[in-house]
C-alpha cells in the first residue's frame, strides 16, 4: 500500500469538516474522491498536499508518516480547477521549472506526451484554457511526483476540450503507473477516470469501491448504465423512425467522453442508452448516469 | 517577539507626545485656516478622484492613456522641486500671497494620490458590478450605491489628503508668501524659537485633526447607510 | 459627473507639468558649472544615501509585513499600521525631534541633529512603511494564493516559492512605491530642516534656503537644481518602466485572477 489516511480530522471554526477519514490507496491506482460542496473532499486533498494542517489523525505515505513534513519535501504534486501558470514565465519555462535537474529537454519531452509539442517558447495566454491546463499538467508529472492529486482539473472546460483532457489524463496517470486521487463532484467523471471511488458525505467515509459496485450499493451513487465494450454493437443500431414491435426509436444522439452514443425507447417504453460507434475498447467497462426518461 | 517588535516600531513615537503636555489651546487664524482648508481640500479631492477615476475606468477615448499617464506622472515631481516652477507661474497672474493660490497647490499635491486610491478601489469592486449603477441617475447611484460602497476608500481619500495639507510647510510658506498662517507653519515657528510647549500644542493639533475627521466620517457614513436602507424599505 | 471632474483634474494636473516647464524657460542661459560647488556636491551624495536608505528599509519592512498579514491574516498588525498614517510628515519630525533631544528615553544616546541622518531616516521609514504596506497588501489580496500553493507542491524551496508565486506580481507596486518615496523624500523641506544638520543639508533643504534668502539672487541655482533633479527621477521613472514593459505586460496577461 503507498497513501494511508487513518482518523483524519479537521474543524473549522464551529463546523467539523472532516469527522476522521480512514482511507488507504494503493500503489498505482487512481482513486476518485465524489462528494458534494461542502462535503471535506478538497480540504481532505490539502492535507494531504501539506497545504492544509489536521487536527488528528496521520497520513503516511509508505509507512512514513507525512505529518508536519512542509509541501514541498512531500512529493506531491498537485493539479486544480485553474491551471495557475506563472504568468512571468513562457510554458515551457514553468514546466523546466518544475523538473528536479531545471532541463529544458526534459520539459519539452513532457510537453510533447500532453499533445503541446513546439509550444515550449509560448506566453501562457497564447494557449488556450485547455492547453494551459495541459501544460499545467505536464508541469505537475515534470516534477517527478510519487502521488498526484487532481483537484476537479476539468470543471472550467468545455464539454469536447474536458473529455479529451480527461482521456489524456487517465491514460498518461496509468502509463507511468502514478497514484492519484482525484476529487470532484461529477460521479460520471469519476467512473471514467478512476479505478475505484470514495464517497464522501458531510466529513466522513460513506462507501468506497469499484465504480461497479458502488452503483449497485449505493441507491445515491446514482443510477448508472454499464457499457461493457463486449456487447456494444460494431455499427449503428437499427434506428427508425417509427416505433414497431421489434425496433428501437433513436430519441437523442450524443456524445460523451468522445465517444457517441443515442438514447433510445424500445417499444415498451422504457429507454436505453447504447453505443453508436466502434470507439470503445473491447474488455474496457464505460459507466454513464441514466435518469428516468432520458440522460 | 516580532509581534512584539512591530507594536513597539509603531506605537514607539508617540510617546514624544507626552513628554510635555501643552498647557492651553488657544484657537487662532491658524487653526482655523487649517481646519478650512483641511475640509475644502478634502471634499474636492473626494469629488474630483472619484470622478476622474469613474472616467478612467468607464469612458472609451482615443485619449484614455494620455489622461492615464497625466494622473500618474504627479507622483514622481518632487513636489518641492515642482512648486518652484509653480511659484513662478502663480506669480505670474497674482495667486501668490492669496488663499487661493495655496488651496490650488495643495490641491495640485493631494489630487494625483485621490484618483489613484479611487481607481484602485473602483477596480477591486470590479466593473462588472459598478456597470449595474449605470442604469440609475448620477445622483441615485452616487447617494444608494457608490458612496456607500466606497465608504472606506473615502474614508482613506480624506486621511490621505488631510495628512499631505497639514504637512506642507514650504508649500503654504512660499505660495502664501507668509500671509497665510497654518498650524503647521507655526509649529516651525515654535519650534525655531524653542517653544517645545507651543510646537507640541501645534504638533497635538496635526495629529488630532486626521483621527476626529476619519472618526467623524465613519459615524457619517453609518447614519448615511441607514438612512439610505430605510429608503429603500 | 465624470466629465466636469475630469477637465477640473486635468487642470490641476497640468499645475505642475507646467511647474516644470517654467523652470526649463527660467534656467534657458544658466550657467551649470555654478553648480558644480562642494556644497552641492555634497548635499547630492548625503541626499542619495538618506533617500535610498530610507526607501529601501521602508519597502521591505513594508512588504515583509503586508505578507505577514495576508498570510497570517494578522487584522490586528493591519489595524495598527495605520496610526503612522494618521501623523502628519511635520507632526512625525517634531515626535522623533523630541524622542531624541537628550532626555528620556535616549538621554542623548543618539542626538536628533544627529550627523548621520539616523533619525531623519528613522522619521522617514516610521511614516512611509505604513504607505509601503498599504500599496503591497492590495496586491497580496488580489494575488490567486493557488500560485503559492502551487509553487510549494512544485518541491520549490521557500525562497524559489516567493521568487515565482509572489515577488512577478510585486513587480508592479513595489516600482511604484519605490519612485513615489524617491520623489518625495529626495527632494523635501520639512523632515531634514526640522531634522537634520546644518552641513550636509539635503538637497529640498539647500535649494529653499538658497531661493529664499538674499531677495531671490540665488532663485537661478535653485531653479536649476530643482528642473535637473526632476528629470533626473522622470528619467529614472521611464527606464525602469520601460524595461519591466515585457516583463508585466506578461504577467497582465497571463495572470489567473
Amino acid at each position: 500500500m503507498s497513501l494511508v489516511l487513518s482518523g483524519i480530522r479537521k474543524r473549522f471554526k464551529d463546523r467539523d469538516v472532516l469527522r476522521g477519514i480512514d482511507l488507504i490507496i494503493p500503489n498505482g491506482e487512481i482513486h476518485g474522491l465524489v462528494g458534494v460542496s461542502g462535503s471535506g473532499k478538497s480540504t481532505l486533498l490539502r492535507i494531504i498536499a501539506g497545504l492544509e494542517t489536521h487536527d488528528g489523525g496521520t497520513v503516511t505515505w509508505e509507512d512514513m508518516p507525512l505529518d508536519g513534513v512542509p509541501p514541498h519535501l512531500r512529493r506531491i504534486t498537485m493539479l486544480s480547477q485553474s491551471p495557475l501558470l506563472f504568468p512571468h514565465l513562457t510554458v515551457g519555462e514553468n514546466v523546466t521549472l518544475a523538473t528536479p535537474n531545471r532541463s529544458r529537454e526534459e520539459a519539452e519531452a513532457w510537453l510533447a506526451r500532453v499533445k503541446l509539442p513546439g509550444r515550449y517558447d509560448a506566453e501562457i495566454h497564447e494557449l488556450s484554457g485547455g492547453e494551459q491546463q495541459r501544460a499545467s499538467f505536464a508541469r505537475a508529472l515534470a516534477a517527478a511526483p510519487r502521488l498526484i492529486l487532481l483537484d476537479e482539473p476539468f470543471t472550467n472546460l468545455d464539454p469536447g476540450l474536458k473529455s479529451e483532457l480527461q482521456r489524456l489524463i487517465r491514460d498518461l496517470v496509468r502509463e507511468l503507473e502514478l497514484t492519484a486521487l482525484l476529487v470532484t463532484h461529477d460521479r460520471e467523471e469519476a467512473m471514467l477516470v478512476a479505478d475505484r471511488v470514495t464517497l464522501l458525505e458531510t466529513g466522513y467515509v460513506r462507501a468506497t469501491g469499484t465504480p461497479g459496485r458502488l452503483s449497485e450499493t449505493e441507491p445515491t451513487f446514482g443510477d448508472f448504465v454499464e457499457l461493457s465494450g463486449t456487447f456494444y454493437p460494431t455499427t449503428d443500431i437499427d434506428v427508425s423512425t417509427e416505433p414497431t414491435s421489434d425496433s428501437l426509436v433513436l430519441v437523442r444522439p450524443f456524445s460523451r467522453f468522445g465517444h457517441h452514443f443515442g438514447e433510445y425507447r424500445r417499444p415498451t417504453g422504457e429507454y436505453v442508452i447504447l453505443p453508436r460507434s466502434e470507439s470503445f475498447k473491447v474488455g474496457e467497462t464505460y459507466y454513464l448516469r441514466q435518469k428516468q426518461g432520458g440522460i | 517577539m516580532s509581534r512584539l517588535l512591530v507594536a513597539c516600531f509603531v506605537v514607539f513615537p508617540f510617546i514624544g507626545l507626552f513628554l510635555t503636555f501643552p498647557t492651553s489651546l488657544t484657537w487662532d487664524e491658524s487653526i482655523l485656516n487649517t481646519v478650512a482648508y483641511v475640509i475644502v481640500v478634502g471634499f474636492v479631492n473626494v469629488w474630483l478622484g472619484m470622478g476622474t477615476a469613474w472616467w478612467l475606468l468607464f469612458t472609451e477615448s482615443r485619449w484614455k492613456s494620455w489622461v492615464e499617464w497625466l494622473t500618474f506622472l504627479p507622483l514622481f515631481i518632487p513636489v518641492l522641486a515642482s512648486m518652484f516652477g509653480m511659484y513662478i507661474v502663480l506669480a505670474q497672474i497674482g495667486f501668490i500671497g492669496t488663499y487661493t493660490g495655496v488651496g490650488l497647490v495643495l490641491l495640485v499635491t493631494t489630487l494625483p494620490y485621490s484618483i489613484r486610491l479611487a481607481y484602485n478601489a473602483m477596480y477591486v469592486i470590479g466593473r462588472p458590478l459598478l456597470e449595474q449603477t449605470l442604469t440609475l441617475t448620477p445622483l441615485t447611484r452616487i447617494v444608494f450605491v457608490l458612496f456607500p460602497l466606497m465608504r472606506e476608500s473615502v474614508r482613506t481619500i480624506v486621511l490621505f489628503s488631510t495628512v499631505i495639507v497639514l504637512s506642507q510647510f514650504v508649500l503654504v510658506q512660499l505660495i502664501g508668501a507668509g500671509l497665510v498662517p497654518t498650524v503647521t507653519t507655526r509649529l516651525y515657528q515654535a519650534y525655531a524659537g524653542n517653544d517645545v510647549s507651543l510646537a507640541l500644542q501645534h504638533t497635538w493639533v496635526l495629529v488630532s485633526l486626521p483621527v476626529l475627521l476619519y472618526m467623524g466620517l465613519d459615524a457619517l457614513f453609518s447614519i448615511w447607510i441607514r438612512l439610505v436602507k430605510g429608503r429603500l424599505q | 459627473m465624470s466629465r466636469s471632474s475630469l477637465w477640473f483634474s486635468l487642470f490641476v494636473l497640468a499645475l505642475p507639468f507646467t511647474g516644470v516647464a517654467f523652470l526649463i524657460y527660467e534656467t534657458v542661459g544658466f550657467d551649470w558649472s555654478e553648480l558644480n560647488e562642494a556644497v552641492w556636491r555634497t548635499s547630492l551624495a548625503v541626499t542619495l544615501y538618506v533617500t535610498i536608505v530610507s526607501t529601501v528599509v521602508s519597502l521591505v519592512i513594508g512588504t515583509w509585513l503586508a505578507r505577514t498579514v495576508y498570510m497570517k491574516r494578522s487584522l490586528w498588525l493591519m489595524s495598527l499600521l495605520k496610526w503612522p498614517m494618521f501623523v502628519p510628515h511635520v507632526a512625525a519630525a517634531y515626535l522623533f525631534y523630541l524622542l531624541f533631544s537628550g532626555g528620556f528615553p535616549f538621554y542623548g544616546w543618539i542626538e536628533a541633529n544627529e550627523r548621520h541622518h539616523l533619525v531623519v531616516i528613522f522619521t522617514y521609514v516610521w511614516k512611509e512603511v505604513p504607505f509601503v504596506f498599504l500599496m503591497v497588501v492590495g496586491t497580496y489580496g488580489q494575488l490567486n494564493h493557488g500560485y503559492v500553493d502551487m509553487a510549494k507542491t512544485l518541491q520549490l524551496k521557500p525562497l524559489e516559492q516567493f521568487k515565482v508565486a509572489e515577488w512577478p506580481f510585486l513587480i508592479k507596486p513595489l516600482l511604484d512605491s519605490f519612485w513615489v518615496l524617491v520623489a518625495f523624500i529626495s527632494f523635501a523641506y520639512e523632515v531634514p530642516a526640522l531634522l537634520g544638520v546644518t552641513y550636509p543639508e539635503l538637497l529640498g533643504v539647500l535649494a529653499y534656503e538658497r531661493l529664499t534668502t538674499g531677495l531671490f539672487l540665488n532663485a537661478f541655482e535653485s531653479y536649476a537644481v530643482a528642473l535637473a533633479w526632476t528629470l533626473f527621477i522622470f528619467s529614472g521613472v521611464i527606464a525602469s518602466y520601460a524595461l519591466t514593459a515585457k516583463r508585466r505586460r506578461r504577467i497582465e496577461r497571463g495572470v489567473r485572477r
